[in-house]
């Protein structure tokens, strides 16, 4: 395995008494597109600041190529402008006295760079990011689209060790979105960029990530690819904040290998084989899966891994049905194509795969 | 793949931050502090001067056993109020007209109001004296004319001449800038749900307007009335003839005793330190939190209330307002300048411009007005360097001392210019500095640098703020060391605040007494105080000269910036 281009070890950020970031660990491979998903003040952006060392972690230490770049117990602490970051803030940050070709140029002329060469690089970062032609335009006369693109030409413009995105794409509209998160994802595979991104976005996320570390409360939930963390949610919360979620709870009953869950109006359902023999008889169980992983069947005889349900509601959503449903004494959301319909108060069966079951213990 | 070559354990520790942090507490603390201690000890130093310190009460005992100490303190109070009142309901009546309804000529009356602003006030209260003065002011005189008038008919010497000629100085055009910008901001979205929810526009204005902004209305009044206790100009020209004295021309008088009674001086000022401290007090918790409640919902409101024939009435009152107390004493300034000898037009060539040539004949003149300029340039350039910086502290997010700094910034609104004076006075007179700073042109630009620090700070740390961190530190990440982020990125950005403050505080150090007034010596003279020598020695014509002369130094320079100011006094 290549050596990491960068790792936090064990690093600390409080602000009094809050704690932003909470002893995270985490390594980033040479050429990932990292993400750090999460609500809204559960550090992420704290992180990335930690990286761009807008931020001085409390303890704990940043590695880059395995050399300290913030590290307080060794006493170092290398400022912001010796990191050789590049960074696309949320408000992109654009310097309205400047033009857009003077603010792709600023990371270079720092640098001293010719002039020849800087010029060449400013056209080339302006035509990598679909802005050739308007270097001598004014900032601020850009629309929110084309400064976005011009914070992403300044960061590529010299070339970053890694590139910092902080929601870059929140304050854009949906469809300009799309297309941006697209270009990104291509323009980091060409370029073989090292990405450390931040968003809140879980589609996003899913969209552009080799690896995604959904956050809260400063700790790291989950690390994974889309697949294992959508699939297989460690925790309720992380199942939660990825998407709809269906999320029945009841007491299990060990039956050989086989798991089942008994619900309080005494309805029963299989669950699967136990799960390295992670719980035992009589554990409170919450089970979480996808509402596309449930299927609606009509009334009938229930097998093993179906549960009687009654409809409550239902929502059209142009291409499927929503529907609310009462099943094992909770109201559940699942949903189902449009060729079969049911109205409201219709008795159904609702079918789980037991291998899409994540099964989580209910800490008392 | 890039490599990158990282410095060996570099250990930057040293941050220029906390280096300015430092310095700009050690510097509030140098400058308002040691003043303001020396104040309240000196109160107690009952030896003569120059003699080795004995404490006692014995200065206290004098000043408060002279009645006049307590009749000047209630004197302050009562003619601040007095005028506060008439001038908070026309600067917001005048406020509500220009921001909120469709009167015509909205425009041309915000630009007077902004105009009188400036309009320096010891040349008004000159012009005021022109007017009224009871043996050869014009309109005593023009009145004896009519039958059944006997003696004069104004008196500007006395309370209520002391009230009116408020009315027309700094203070309401002062308020009405302050206001007008604050009924601009009522979020427009308050006021149209308020209209849609079914209510006509004076019920909205009542229920919802009014109290919005009523926070910010009371904050403006409590600062209004702060400045008015330390107002000095008007009450040392029309109080001190006739024995009306407040608490600062009561100062001003004993330090011209012969001997001199500092120690009574230093002991009224302690008091009144603690009054305006617990004012002030009052006034800073009031508008922490509330401020920015005005300011909240999307877009200013474009809801204008529609006065119907009234509109007419109201700009016939509001130009009426502006004629009368700006402009026909601005002509009467005019008029004083160029007669021979003002009163007299029966004479045979009343008008001469012989107290012009005076005035430039004058060496005194020149050496003053080369004072006055270099103070000035010297208080604008300290300003903008200091107040950028101590803006920028305040601004940022990183700095654990902020509270305190702010709050040392305030202290000049809390201590009247006089009061800072006598306290810079002794610094100087008592520490090293001596030979550098009293009675130097040096001294009187420091003593003015400080006084701007309200507004100045303010002004840079709202410019820092609106700008927010992201511009700086995407520089920094850039690859930009903090010293050429400040250069490239942060003072081309507030640019124009940097010139606002300059140009603010190059015509407030023209203009001010009571700052430099215990502070110069015949070397270091500046033409504000010229103005208030000639005026003492009754030459009125002279002085109305100068004062014009001043008065379109302010007006001109103000005119010229009005591209720059505009913003910040929106902001204030």
């Amino acid at each position: 395995m290549p050596q990491a281009v960068l790792q936090f070890h064990d690093v600390l950020k409080r602000y009094g008494e809050y704690t932003a970031v909470d002893r995270l660990s985490f390594e980033l491979a040479a050429g990932e597109f990292f993400t750090l998903l999460g609500p809204s003040g559960c550090g992420k952006t704290t992180t990335l600041r930690l990286v761009a060392g807008l931020e001085d972690p409390d303890d704990g230490e940043i590695l880059l190529h395995g050399a300290p770049i913030a590290s307080p117990k060794r006493g170092i602490l290398v400022p912001p402008d010796k990191r050789r970051m590049g960074m696309v803030f949320q408000s992109y940050a654009i310097w309205p006295h400047m033009t857009v070709f003077e603010n792709v140029a600023f990371p270079l002329r720092v640098r001293a760079e010719g002039a020849d060469s800087l010029r060449k690089k400013v056209l080339d970062a302006l035509e990598l990011v679909g802005l050739g032609g308007l270097q001598e335009r004014g900032a601020t006369s850009l629309s929110g689209g084309q400064q976005q693109r011009v914070a992403l030409a300044r960061a590529l413009a010299y070339t970053p060790t890694i590139l910092l995105l902080d929601e870059p794409l929140s304050n854009l509209d949906a469809k300009l979105r799309e297309q941006m998160r697209f270009e990104l994802r291509a323009l980091q595979r060409r370029l073989n960029l090292t990405v450390l991104y931040v968003t809140h976005d879980q589609t996003e996320a899913m969209t552009l990530s080799d690896r995604i570390a959904v956050m809260r409360q400063g700790k790291i939930e989950q690390l994974g690819n889309a697949a294992e963390i959508y699939e297989r949610p460690a925790t309720a919360f992380v199942g939660d904040f990825l998407g709809r979620t269906v999320v029945l709870e009841g007491a299990l009953k060990k039956i050989g290998q086989q798991l089942t869950l008994e619900f309080r109006g005494g309805e029963r359902l299989s669950v699967g084989e136990n799960h390295n023999g992670k719980f035992s008889d009589g554990d409170a169980i919450r089970v979480v899966c996808r509402p596309e992983d449930v299927r609606i069947l009509p009334d009938g005889p229930v097998d093993a891994t179906e549960v009687r349900a009654r409809v409550h509601e239902i929502a059209y959503l142009g291409d499927h049905l929503e529907y609310t449903v009462d099943a094992c004494g909770r109201s559940i959301v699942v949903v189902s194509g449009k060729g079969e319909r049911y109205a409201a108060g219709a008795a159904i069966r609702l079918a789980f795969d037991p291998a899409r079951l994540t099964l989580l213990r209910i800490e008392s | 793949m890039t490599t990158i070559a990282m410095p060996a354990a570099p250990a930057v520790k040293v941050h220029r931050f906390r280096l300015a942090e430092y310095g700009a507490l050690l510097f509030f603390a140098v400058v308002m502090g040691l003043p303001v201690a020396f104040l309240v000890l000196s109160s107690f130093n009952i030896a003569p001067p120059s003699k080795p310190a004995v404490y006692g009460l014995d200065n206290w005992a004098r000043a408060f056993s002279d009645p006049g100490t307590l009749s000047a303190l209630w004197m302050s109070f009562l003619l601040s109020i007095t005028y506060l009142i008439p001038g908070m309901i026309l600067s917001i009546a005048v406020a509500w007209l220009i921001a909120r309804t469709d009167m015509p000529g909205r425009g041309a009356i915000e630009f007077c109001c902004w105009f009188a602003y400036f309009v320096p006030d010891f040349p008004m209260v000159l012009a005021w004296i022109l007017l009224l003065d009871p043996n050869f002011g014009f309109l005593n005189t023009a009145a004896r004319a009519l039958p059944f008038v006997q003696g004069p008919l104004f008196n500007p010497y006395s309370f209520w001449g002391i009230v009116w000629v408020h009315l027309s100085t700094g203070g309401i055009w002062f308020k009405v800038m302050l206001l007008t910008p604050i009924f601009r901001r009522i979020g427009a979205t308050l006021e149209e749900a308020a209209r849609v929810a079914g209510a006509n526009y004076f019920t909205v204005l009542r229920r919802v307007s009014l109290p919005v902004i009523m926070p910010a209305v009371l904050a403006v009044a409590a600062l209004s009335f702060i400045r008015g206790l330390e107002s000095f100009n008007t009450e040392l020209l029309l109080g001190t003839p006739v024995g009306i004295y407040v608490y600062a021309t009561r100062i001003y008088d004993y330090t011209r005793h012969e001997p001199s009674a500092y120690g009574e001086a230093t002991a009224l000022g302690s008091v009144f330190l603690v009054v305006l401290a617990i004012l002030a007090y009052f006034y800073q918790r009031r508008l922490k939190g509330k401020r920015f409640t005005v300011v909240t919902g999307q877009g200013y409101s474009t809801l204008r209330v529609k006065l119907g024939k009234l509109k007419y009435v109201a700009f016939a009152a509001c130009a009426a307002y502006i004629a009368i107390m700006m402009f026909l004493p601005l002509g009467f300034l005019i008029l004083g300048s160029v007669m021979r000898r003002y009163g007299f037009f029966h004479l045979r060539e009343p008008f001469s411009l012989i107290h012009w040539q005076n005035l430039f004949g004058d060496p005194i003149f020149f050496l003053a007005l080369k004072n006055s300029l270099v103070i000035a340039a010297i208080t604008a350039v300290a300003a903008v360097a200091l107040y950028s910086t101590v803006g920028y502290l305040l601004a940022s997010r990183k700095i654990k001392t902020a509270p305190m700094l702010e709050m040392l910034t305030w202290m000049p609104w809390v201590v009247p210019g006089i009061l800072m004076s006598l306290g810079l006075l002794w610094l100087f007179l008592a520490t090293p500095a001596r030979s550098v700073l009293y009675g130097s042109v040096l001294g009187i630009a420091l003593a003015l640098t400080i006084k701007e620090s309200p507004v100045c700070s303010q002004a840079f740390k709202s410019a820092f703020l609106q700008l927010g961190p992201d511009l700086e530190e995407a520089a920094r990440v850039s690859g930009a060391s903090w010293s050429y982020t400040y250069r490239r990125v942060l003072v081309p950005l507030v640019a124009p605040v940097a010139a606002t403050v300059g140009l603010i505080s190059f015509g407030n150090a023209l203009t001010s007494i009571s700052t430099p007034v215990l502070l110069y010596s015949p070397r270091s003279r500046p033409l504000a105080i010229l103005l208030m020598e000639y005026s003492f020695s009754g030459e009125v014509e002279r002085a109305a000269a100068l004062g014009l002369l001043i008065t379109a130094m302010v007006s001109v320079m103000m005119l010229v910036g009005r591209k720059f100011v505009r913003p910040l006094t929106g902001n204030l």
